[in-house]
């Protein structure tokens, strides 16, 4: 059946491609094509490389150039140096009663509970919501309500309802995680090219090969794009899953450090979340290298 | 054709982002305007003063529930609630209230980590009304190890919860403390998530009523060597620039606890409104709390004189060494700072007849 697609689809493809040949081969004739491709493939993205260096550097500088001749308060921006210190006492000797290491797998620990919570509960409801219509209606209003409240305002009602431990922070979390890898695997069922299906319909595959070999490959890239957003947002829900009596965790220790005023320690606490952000982000794009290599050849 | 698609992706691409600058450019110049406090018109009146301001049982509350404030200043007044000290600081590091009330601990924390405000009037000097309340079954302060105990961290109660508990010879850093403001203690309390909470009226009456038992109030523990007060601050900008407001504004203050003392089943009605706590709890609760008269508030035993500062400078020192004991300051200022925070000199002029 692919044979097929592919044989339809090449015949336009094929004269198309030899025709814009042909408009090639006549307007580089003239010109030296060795040189100018290799060097392009060289240096392309090197120059992204170096922008994005480039504005790492340029916003450490300002920091530098910043504080270094005090202008501004030192408590509205601290020196690079400040909070590198408290980056080492909070690493060493730690920030009340926990190491930074503590805080931070505290935190990292709640993250990925309420996320891999909602993978487990997402995935199966997202891919439900998309292969039936009924299935969404039930779904899609209640996830579609709450999705856009602030987490904040939701989380004083998941305290009142589950109280202060680990359960509203996780469950503020999960809140937080399940739209949308839900709404991304929604969409890539209801996105899957209607003509694979038929096609392998009409070769007589049963539903189980169907869902096997057609259906769920191709949501893959949907949904771990979806999972991979959804990682970003709960981490980014973290302070305000944090704020209600916790003792321990990196979005608690920055939340106290600002009712004592330590800038220093809120700005260390806020780049060790967004570098552990980014690993985490990191990770899962590794995976997803893992689970969808088509995408990546 | 490749080309035009490419092109007009390319418009547009540069179209969106000549909309982000402008955007920005609106967003963030009124705020680099805002910052720069010279530049625009001299006037002596703002146009509205902000009094950030929490939920306590003060005569600050009478001042806001008659108007005393709009009535003396001439000028819309916004107020603007916080849950604690803690809360009140941030906000005044970002610069967001002209007027504000903190205690002595987040007075404490601001001066140290140079917060541009100065101390102008006593609001309130802490008895009974701040409170450390637990469940029946547990009878002293060491009971509670183990337990889990509410705070507004930050706040007059969380310093002296930690020195209550330090009284009592068990080491604050081990405990369970967990950091709320009173509504979100109150939840936890009815949950039974927390053992005992160190907090203010009008929480701490709700909690009594539902069963819980006094351990230790802030009137004993100032007996103890460690008092509490709130002081209303003013941003030192703000004073510089408007001193005459400021003067008014005391004026309203100075007529509010008057009144408090004048009309005290008046004020009891008012502040039961306010607040929304019933008559009868407010009555009592009113004497927990004590209100110094302006004059009074010149002496010694408070803020002093310009000349002769009071009592509250040594407290705040004090208050400053405790909490860099505790691990709640990096380090302690030289003791001119926090003198330099107390300003009786508009006090001064507001209470001139």
């Amino acid at each position: 059946m692919t044979e097929l697609l592919q044989d339809g689809r090449d015949d336009g493809a094929v004269a198309g491609a030899a025709a814009q040949t042909e408009v090639w081969r006549i307007e580089y004739a003239n010109r030296p094509i060795p040189r100018i491709v290799p060097h392009l493939k060289l240096r392309a993205p090197s120059i992204e490389k170096l922008l994005t260096a480039a504005t790492v550097c340029a916003l450490l500088a300002g920091w530098f150039f910043l504080t270094r001749y005090g202008l501004v308060n030192p408590l509205f921006l601290p020196t690079p140096a400040a909070v590198w210190s408290a980056f080492v006492t909070t690493a060493t000797t730690g920030y009340q009663g926990s190491r930074l290491d503590q805080h931070l797998l505290a935190s990292v620990d709640r993250v990925l509970i309420g996320w891999s919570l909602a993978c487990v509960v997402g995935v199966p409801l997202g891919f439900l919501m998309g292969l039936n219509t009924k299935i969404k209606a039930v779904f899609d209003p209640i996830i579609e309500f709450y999705r856009p409240l602030p987490p904040l305002g939701l989380y004083t009602l998941i305290v009142l309802w589950l109280g202060i431990g680990e359960e509203s922070k996780i469950a503020l979390l999960f809140l937080a995680a399940l739209p949308p890898i839900s709404i991304s695997a929604t969409e890539a069922v209801a996105g899957i090219d209607k003509r694979y299906i038929t096609a392998v319909q009409s070769l007589g595959a049963s539903r189980r090969q169907l869902l096997h070999h057609v259906i769920l490959p191709a949501c893959l890239p949907g949904i771990c794009t979806g999972m991979r957003i959804s990682l970003g947002f709960t981490y980014s829900v973290l302070v305000a899953a944090e704020i209600v009596a916790a003792t321990r965790g990196i979005g608690w220790m920055v939340w106290d450090a600002a009712k004592f005023l330590l800038s220093d320690v809120v700005i260390m606490g806020l780049i060790v979340l967004g570098l552990t952000g980014l690993v985490l982000d990191l990770l899962l794009r590794r995976l997803e290298r893992v689970l969808t290599p088509w995408r990546f050849i | 054709m490749t080309a035009f698609t490419v092109k007009s992706r390319a418009g547009t691409l540069s179209g969106a982002i000549a909309t982000i600058l402008r955007g920005a450019a609106r967003v963030l110049l009124p705020i680099a305007l805002a910052a720069t406090p010279a530049i625009g018109h001299a006037a002596d009146e703002p146009a509205s003063i902000k009094v950030g301001y929490v939920d306590l049982i003060n005569a600050q509350v009478l001042a806001k529930a008659l108007h005393l404030t709009e009535k003396s200043v001439g000028i819309p007044v916004t107020w603007v609630k916080f849950g604690s000290g803690g809360d009140l600081n941030r906000a005044v590091a970002a610069g967001a209230i002209d007027f504000g009330g903190v205690g002595n601990p987040p007075a404490t924390i601001g001066i140290t980590r140079g917060l541009p405000y100065e101390g102008i009037f006593v609001l309130d000097e802490l008895g009974p009304v701040e409170s450390l309340v637990a469940r029946p079954g547990i009878k002293s302060i060491k009971d509670l190890k183990g337990k889990t105990i509410a705070t507004p961290f930050g706040s007059t109660s969380h310093y002296e919860l930690i020195a209550a508990l330090a009284g009592a010879g068990l080491n604050p850093a081990q405990e369970k403390i967990l950091d709320m403001d009173p509504p979100d203690a109150f939840a936890a309390w009815t949950r039974k998530d927390i053992d005992a909470a160190y907090l203010w009226e009008p929480v701490l009456g709700r909690m009594v009523a539902s069963g819980g038992k006094i351990l230790m109030d802030s009137g004993t523990m100032a007996r103890r060597g460690y008092p509490t007060w709130d002081v209303g601050v003013v941003m030192k900008d703000f004073a510089a620039k408007y001193p005459g407001v400021v003067v008014k504004y005391l004026k309203a203050e100075c007529q509010a606890i008057d009144f408090w003392h004048q009309h005290p089943q008046e004020a009891a009605g008012l502040i039961s409104k306010e607040l929304n706590v019933p008559l009868a709890e407010t009555a009592k609760e009113m004497t927990g709390t004590y209100m110094i008269p302006c004059h009074e508030q010149l002496t010694a035993a408070y803020l002093g004189t310009p000349a002769h500062k009071g009592k509250f400078v040594a407290t705040l020192i004090a208050t400053a060494k405790f909490l860099k004991s505790q691990n709640r300051l990096p380090d302690v200022k030289e003791d001119a700072v926090y003198a330099e925070f107390i300003n009786p000199g508009f006090l001064q002029q507001a209470v001139k007849p």
